[in-house]
């Protein structure tokens, strides 16, 4: 053997391994911290004082939510409550959510708790995705609660929140494909819980997932 | 070594391995239920929905997984640490109670399913979150039980030969162990629930495993080709480096879009982006050795586990490096995240990193119980391989031509909405990607009922060959 | 100037770094792979005195 070369030591090797792996480690600590601290549930007076939180407030279930380009930022966002002249949201323009649109942040809460423990309960995750992860033989939920079908159905129910409560009590009934959701026992209460956490799901700031989300079906039907 | 010479420890890694091939015939057999009721969705509706075969599906492969894993080291350790494993009967019993708890657990993701939305279902029944739907009382006995595994490593490495095979896999193991415990509790807030979720699932799979994957590879080539103990260390430190220093920021390619900061896209992109490069050097350095210690004249003596080894490189290449990178950029994932490329690439990567590395280390221990010093591969070893090995190719192919109808026609044109879903879904191309999926489907399973087979017949039709035993007595 | 305006939601001090193309993810594999070069002098200097014992 030749000269012996520090490439070819299992000592520098270890070393650096060790390094590389100690400081990854570290900086995703520090990530995480400022990610976590990005990412708590806003509040009620957040709302008040019209600061954009990734994660609004559950009370957004009070107000109207839409989902718009935003020019500074590239791509669309959640718009709660009307959008002013910038593009940013307003959290003004209420909308009724079975029949109220006062939900203290102590009622919404408690609502969106019940809503994620029986998505969690009845393994929504193995058929749909949530924010894009989860399975795929049904669609994504991510914005479930702007997707222009339960536009179609709502008068028929009185509110799209009614239909899609009605649904979930027993899909079976109400299915529109050969491919239908199993009827899973959610309650009347779960079920109003379940619609409460998809408006608060659509409203989180998922940095423009899903792209152009129910713009361009006339783009689709132009060359018919 | 004869059946009898087997330490104790490796006499435990036959148990896991045992239990783990089980469960990996219910893996197959759950998947083929949910691949046909993509096909036909009335197919057991009601009774075992997507839902239930989907999740006993994944979770009988990540559990399964995790048995060989133990099963390998417990296989290795005594071997490496050139002493018996250190409380064993403690390890015995462990086995025994996580086999009765997994029983359990299957059960009553088969009978009860689902629960009403309170936190006893999450206790109890089941936490509804992809791969880790094991409820909270399982979740704790298995970490109960990994710390028994965990002190019998230590114990043992600490009173025998520390080598650093066995120096890396006992910092990976407390590192993959302890990661579990992120995936441990409840929150309503769904975008903080899935940031920690993923550290469960990509910091083991892209992380902990590959390097555990680094270590076992490492040991199986000394094994089967007697390569140089000294190279295969030092390429075991560099794919730790590599591994770890790409895999661990990597962790942001699955932060772009669940509320996570804006920052995530870049650092998620370029780390996940180099994930790859060690995987090339995993295959260059198996290629290699085949070469030159063949070379060299020595034999490969297993071979059924060193051709498992090498579909192992070429797969975990494939699947994890080039499948993961296709769709590891922002700028793709935004139309790619939720569709079936995510599917596509989850096949190809879990088969080729982990199933055929511990399929592998399967093999060597089939041959250390019946004491060989040679394993040749038979005609069913033959087949299961081949048969497994390009299904599972070919059903990421169709998976992946399914994908990509997803991802144009539901994403691109009709911008993922209700109805682009079902446009999707309804599309010729891909309803005939669904179609291969099942008849692909079909073959890895006739492949693994030949890989039984062969487990159980393989040392019984090896040409006449003088075990270690009988040199031993000849020479005295 | 050179330093373009932050148009995250929030600008923490990551977000800052992340000034156009690959600014911070340059900065962070920098961080990472820099100190390997000390490394390596450091253990070729071991090398060359002879004080690395034998593996
Ligand atoms: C052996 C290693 C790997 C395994 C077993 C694996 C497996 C998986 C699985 C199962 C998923 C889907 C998770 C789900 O159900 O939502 C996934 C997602 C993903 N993987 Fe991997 N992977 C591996 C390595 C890699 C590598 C090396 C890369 C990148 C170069 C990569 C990139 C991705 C990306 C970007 C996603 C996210 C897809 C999405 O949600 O949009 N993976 N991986
Ligand atoms: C008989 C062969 C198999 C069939 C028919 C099958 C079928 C399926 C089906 C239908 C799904 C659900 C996909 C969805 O949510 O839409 C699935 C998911 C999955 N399967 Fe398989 N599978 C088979 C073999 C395997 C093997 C051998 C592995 C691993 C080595 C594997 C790993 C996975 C993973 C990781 C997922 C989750 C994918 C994701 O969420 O991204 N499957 N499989
Ligand atoms: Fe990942």
């Amino acid at each position: 053997m030749g000269k012996p070369s520090v490439w070819s030591s299992n000592r520098f090797w270890r070393r650096s391994a060790t390094w590389v792996t100690g400081v990854s480690a570290v900086l995703l600590i520090l990530l995480t911290f400022d990610s976590m601290s990005q990412m708590q549930m806003g509040t009620a007076q957040d709302i008040k004082n019209k600061v954009d939180k990734r994660i609004p407030s559950p009370v957004v279930i009070n107000y109207k939510i839409d989902y718009q380009l935003s020019r500074k930022r590239g791509h669309e966002v959640p718009i709660i409550g009307g959008m002013d002249a910038n593009g940013n949201s307003k959290y003004e323009e209420k909308e009724k959510f079975f029949g109220r649109d006062n939900y203290s942040e102590k009622e919404a809460r408690e609502l969106i708790h019940l809503g994620k423990l029986t998505i969690q309960a009845k393994n929504c995750m193995d058929c749909h995705t949530l924010l894009g992860n989860g399975a795929y033989y049904a669609p994504d939920l991510t914005k479930a609660w702007l997707d222009p079908n339960w536009n179609t159905l709502a008068p028929a129910y009185g509110g799209k929140e009614y239909a899609m409560a009605t649904f979930l009590q027993n899909p079976p009934a109400m299915a529109m494909h050969e491919r239908k959701m199993p009827n899973l026992g959610i309650t009347k209460k779960e079920a109003k819980a379940v619609v409460a956490y998809l408006k608060f799901m659509s409203a989180i700031d998922t940095n423009g997932f899903p792209r152009n989300f129910g713009k361009i079906k006339g783009a689709v039907d132009a060359w018919k | 070594m004869h059946g009898s010479n087997l330490y104790e420890g490796q006499k435990l890694a036959l148990k896991y391995f045992t239990v783990a091939i089980v469960l990996f015939g219910a893996q197959l057999l759950f998947g083929l239920f949910a691949a046909i009721q993509f096909m036909y969705p009335n197919f057991l509706f009601g009774v075992l929905d997507f839902s239930i075969n989907r999740m006993v599906h994944i979770n009988a492969l990540v559990v399964w997984l995790l048995y060989a894993m133990i099963g390998a080291v417990y296989w290795l350790l005594p071997d490496e640490a050139g002493r018996e494993v250190v409380g064993i009967k403690l390890g015995n019993l462990a086995f025994y109670v996580l086999t009765a708890a997994v029983a359990v657990v299957v059960l009553v993701y088969l009978f009860i399913q689902i629960g009403p939305g309170k936190e006893s279902t999450i206790w109890f029944i089941t936490e509804g979150r992809e791969y880790i739907e094991a409820p909270r009382w399982a979740d704790i006995g298995i970490v109960v039980v990994v710390l028994i595994f965990l002190y019998n490593v230590y114990a043992t490495v600490m009173s025998g030969r520390r080598t650093g095979i066995l120096a890396v896999l006992m910092a990976d193991l407390i590192a993959l162990a302890g990661l579990y415990l992120a995936g441990m509790f409840y929150t309503d807030n769904i975008a903080v629930d899935q940031y920690w979720w993923w550290w469960v699932v990509h910091l083991w799979v892209e992380a902990t495993w590959e390097v555990y994957v680094a270590a076992v590879g490492g040991y199986i080539l000394i094994k089967t080709l007697n390569a140089n103990r000294k190279v295969v260390e030092m390429w075991l430190w560099i794919e730790v480096a590599m591994m770890f220093g790409s895999g661990i920021l990597g962790l942001g390619h699955h932060y772009f879009w669940i509320g996570t900061p804006e920052y995530w896209w870049e650092i998620g992109a370029l780390f996940s982006a180099l994930e790859p490069v060690p995987l090339v050097g995993l295959f260059v350095h198996v290629l290699y050795d085949w070469g030159k210690e063949t070379g060299k004249g020595n034999k490969i003596t297993n071979v059924p586990a060193f051709s498992w080894l090498t579909v192992e490189t070429f797969g975990n290449f494939l699947g994890a490096g080039v499948w993961g990178f296709m769709h590891t950029l922002p700028q793709i994932n935004l139309y790619t995240h939720g569709t079936q490329w995510p599917a596509a690439h989850g096949h190809l990567a879990f088969f080729g990193a982990y199933v055929a590395i511990m399929i592998a280390a399967v093999y060597l221990a089939i041959q250390g119980k019946a004491g060989l010093k040679e394993l040749k591969m038979t005609k069913a070893g033959w087949w299961a391989i081949t048969l497994i090995t390009v299904g599972v190719l070919l059903m990421t192919v169709s998976l992946t031509i399914a994908a990509y109808v997803q991802t144009m026609v539901e994403r691109g044109m009709y911008g993922a909405t209700w109805e682009g879903f079902f446009a999707a879904q309804n599309n010729e191309w891909f309803w005939q990607g669904m179609c291969w999926r099942l008849v692909t489907g079909l073959m890895v399973i006739v492949g693994y009922i030949f890989l039984v087979y062969d487990l159980l017949t393989c040392t019984k039709k090896q040409p006449v060959q003088e075990s270690e035993a009988e040199v031993a007595a000849a020479a005295a | 100037m050179c330093i373009e305006p932050c148009t995250d939601v929030v600008c923490s001090f990551w977000s800052r770094l992340n000034q156009g193309p690959m600014t911070l993810t340059i900065t962070l594999h920098m961080l990472i792979i820099l100190p390997m070069i000390w490394i390596y002098f450091d253990e070729k200097k071991k090398m060359e005195q002879g004080d690395i014992p034998e593996e």
